[in-house]
């Protein structure tokens, strides 16, 4: 018994003493070498949201390439959601089916390879051919590439054609470089060195890069998916600035040790509903739905008033977000509907019935979105009360579900519809027949006439109202609800610089990026 | 030794059906990895692609021939690659392990220290003061969840006192405090009471009471007699925790960022990463299994009658 009392005090001493020598993370991340490193906590970098790396040519990996620095598109957006040159210097719309695309001189990649049009021809070309969303959104017929000029033909008119590239999928890689373990070679102000799948990436200043000087040395991603331990971890100082902090947590850091950098974005949270179901099929059932979710209690009590009600598929700020009629929050209205669509409590347990039938819904979505949980249980609630029973199935495991037909009524989920900076984006990959994300099957022969009108419009104002119809069409049909618009913030401590939420929610980690 | 070895050889079959069980179990999933992978990286590739791939993978084969094949490499250190992130299993795995491993010893090590002293002196000074502040104390730290026992402290040592980090991915003394005093409180507060009851029993035996009316000394009859008997039902408490603090604690872990297997688990599990968690199942399965040998043997050594037993059976 000595001895294992002799072992259990060796025991705490070596504890004690490591514990003592053990030097805080804090200090270690900035004194060790002087270098200035930033951490940042994202609840987003995972393969739940697409993002398993940084390659921009495996599904939504190109978020991250370009808002952790490592990508840069041909051309960008401004905080107007204007198109503005980046890579390239400037476009030439020859024909409805030619583009003419002028690089910019002196552009290398990180490695220090030149960027020229054969260098970017060998990156598009490669996206379109392993890229299902891009290879329609691009319709790509032929590039050419001569110096510093591309000649892009597509196969359809694409008046959009550089709004696409401007994608995070468009970011320019060096593909001759590989993609080992995810990481790429692109011409942003940091390279990434390491990365393991939901959990972090590491990433060093691009000592070639082309557009002038990086004030960081170093930068770490590190994905947190608690939400407390990602306010703490800010509070505490373990990480300088937070993306996707919970909104139950922003009164702790809204004081003068920390910064708020917010803006109103097109990430919609909204509801798809599934035609394959039998009960979704059901006009009446859809409208119900609509009518039954209350968005303005979700806005104003769960997102603490972090968010925009939404309406159509674009917020008002666009051309294209205004003048939709959209179904209000209306219980009473929506009991009527069911009531006349035959769906009565025939059993008094509070959840209609019709045909012997329960009136019960299985509502797919997932966590990694904080909002989609509370608008997910909010949706349950007012949609009891109207006689609907809802079950809930909230999971990071969503896309396998909701790639099936069947199991799944109405799938809750987070889309940045603008993200080209125009409205056929949404449309193209939610509402039409080759749409990747027409997962409930929807199809309707006048959105199909008005998409193949809008793709051969040009014009920025007949394109506004197309998309305006459009929405309409989708809004009458029920086929989707639009809950609330994201109000984007990036919550940082107080001596971080340069870090600036944008509109379209691409760009974070820049040059300019700086701690003082 | 000739105990040892049969022990050793009746683990064997043991792990074989679990290995069958487990690919069975990948089997009866749906889909292969082929698909698999596809929905979860969302590739685009052609039918005739998929054919070849499974083809390529030796999916169009029979199931036992892909038993033995992939039991082959399994052998061989060969898990195959995750299908989330594309990197070797094995590997992932083995970069977890020091992380769990760390964190198993250094929280057995805390509850042993708190729990054992505390647990004896509370079973020695039964419904006396020192007893029912023990009791009382691990009651409360059985009441409180791990999450919340996490969240306290990380609040007051780590943005109160900043004396430590929240984020505890990297695996190093500093960064395993609290994850171990989580575990500690919750373990520490199960066994006080156990090694109490246990220390209990003891003391109420015969031989306790003729050794006191022979006159040797309480403290004598306590190390050398009680302690010592009583140590079988504690160890085996203790590996059955060791067993389930191999298999990863999965909420601590998330919590605090430690990069172990747990955290892997429920991730992979998630994700629907069927390599990985093949992976974590032969593991639980290896440490169960190597766990109770363990136990048994150390049985023999603290216990005389046990080994007695056997050589006159």
């Amino acid at each position: 018994m000595k001895k294992l009392v002799a072992l259990m005090l060796a025991a705490t001493m070596t504890i004690a003493t490591f514990v003592g020598c053990g030097a805080s993370n804090k200090e270690e991340k900035h004194a060790s070498t002087g270098s200035k490193v930033f951490v940042f906590g994202d609840t987003t970098f995972n393969a739940e949201n697409e993002e398993a790396t940084i390659d921009p040519h495996d599904t939504y990996c190109g978020w991250p390439a370009v808002r952790y620095g490592v990508g840069e598109t041909l051309f960008k957006f401004n905080d107007s959601m204007e198109l503005e040159p980046w890579l390239a210097e400037s476009y030439e719309n020859v024909d409805d089916l030619t583009w003419k695309v002028t690089l910019k001189d002196g552009v290398t990649f990180s490695n220090g390879n030149v960027v020229d049009a054969e260098a970017v021809k060998a990156c598009i070309e490669d996206l379109v051919a392993v890229h299902e969303r891009a290879a329609g959104d691009l319709a790509i017929d032929s590039i050419e590439a001569d110096g510093l000029t591309l000649t892009i033909k597509t196969t359809t008119p694409k008046p959009t054609l550089i709004n696409y590239l401007c994608d995070p999928y468009g970011a320019i890689i060096d593909v001759t470089a590989g993609n080992e373990g995810g990481i790429v070679v692109g011409t942003g102000p940091f390279v990434a060195t390491d990365l393991v799948t939901g959990d972090h990436i590491n990433l060093v200043k691009n000592d070639n890069y082309w557009d002038g000087d990086v004030k960081l040395d170093e930068v770490k991603v590190i994905t947190i998916s608690d939400g407390d331990t990602l306010a703490m971890a800010l509070q505490n100082g373990d990480i300088d600035a937070a993306y996707g902090m919970a909104y139950a947590s922003y009164p702790i850091f809204e004081n003068d040790d920390y910064t708020f950098t917010s803006t109103s974005t097109s990430r919609v949270f909204y509801l798809q509903m599934n035609y394959n179901s039998d009960i979704i099929a059901d006009d009446a059932v859809r409208a119900a739905i609509a009518m039954g979710i209350d968005k303005e209690s979700f806005v104003d009590t769960l997102l603490n008033g972090y968010g925009y009600v939404g309406a159509g598929a674009y917020p008002d700020s666009f051309p294209f977000g205004k003048g939709v009629n959209v179904q209000t929050y209306d219980p009473e209205g929506a009991k009527k509907v069911l009531e006349d669509a035959g769906w009565k409590d025939s059993d008094g347990d509070g959840i209609r019935e019709k045909d012997g039938k329960k009136l019960s819904i299985n509502w797919v979505s997932y966590p990694s979105r904080q909002e989609l949980p509370l608008l997910a249980e909010s949706a349950q609630a007012s949609l009891n009360d109207i006689g609907i029973d809802v079950q809930l199935n909230i999971t990071p495991d969503h896309g396998t579900i909701v790639s099936e037909k069947d199991g799944w009524d109405v799938y809750g989920a987070a889309f940045v519809t603008c993200g080209i900076g125009d409205p056929m984006y949404f449309f193209s990959t939610h509402c039409l027949a080759d749409s990747t994300k027409n997962r409930g099957s929807y199809s309707s022969t006048d959105l199909d006439a008005l998409a193949a009108e809008m793709n051969e419009t040009f014009d920025t104002d007949a394109r506004s109202d197309i998309a305006i119809k459009m929405q309409q069409q989708i809004l009458d049909d029920n086929a989707f609800v639009f809950c609330s618009f994201l109000k984007m913030s990036m919550i940082s401590k107080a001596n971080v610089t340069g870090l600036v939420a944008h509109p379209c929610d691409y760009y974070e980690i820049t040059a300019d990026l700086d701690i003082e | 030794m000739k105990y040892i070895i049969t022990r050793i050889i009746q683990v064997i079959p043991i792990l074989f059906a679990i290995t069958f069980l487990s690919f069975a179990m990948m089997r009866l999933a749906g889909s292969d990895v082929v698909e698999q992978k596809m929905l979860n990286t969302g590739q685009v590739i052609s039918e005739n692609q998929l054919i070849a791939a499974k083809q390529e993978l030796g999916l169009d084969r029979p199931f036992l021939v892909q038993y033995f094949s992939w039991l082959g490499k399994l052998l061989h250190g060969d898990m195959g690659t995750s299908y989330v992130s594309g990197m070797n299993v094995f590997d992932t795995f083995i970069s977890k392990l020091p992380a769990t491993i760390l964190l198993t010893i250094s929280s057995i090590v805390f509850t042993v220290i708190i729990s054992i002293p505390l647990g004896i002196s509370s079973a020695v000074y039964q419904n006396k003061f020192t007893d029912y502040v023990i009791r009382f104390f691990s009651f409360i730290g059985n009441s409180l969840p791990n999450f919340f026992v996490s969240l306290v402290l990380m609040y007051f040592l780590a943005i109160k006192l900043r004396w430590l980090p929240i984020i505890c991915r990297e695996v190093n003394l500093n960064n395993i405090i609290m994850p171990t005093i989580t575990l500690g409180i919750a373990m520490s507060a199960k066994y006080i009471r156990q090694v109490r009851a246990t220390v209990l029993d003891e003391l109420s035996k015969d031989y306790v009471i003729g050794a006191k009316a022979r006159g040797v000394k309480f403290s004598t009859i306590l190390w050398n007699s009680v302690i010592r008997q009583s140590l079988v039902t504690i160890i085996t408490l203790l590996a059955l925790s060791i067993g389930s603090l191999l298999g990863g604690t999965a909420i601590v872990e998330s919590i605090f960022m430690w990069d172990g297997v747990g955290k892997m688990a429920v991730d992979a599990i998630s994700m629907r990463d069927y390599p990985i968690i093949q992976a974590y199942v032969m593991w639980m399965a290896i440490i169960y299994v190597m766990v109770n040998l363990v136990t048994d043997l150390s049985y023999r050594f603290l216990d005389p009658r046990i080994r007695l037993g056997d050589a006159q059976s």
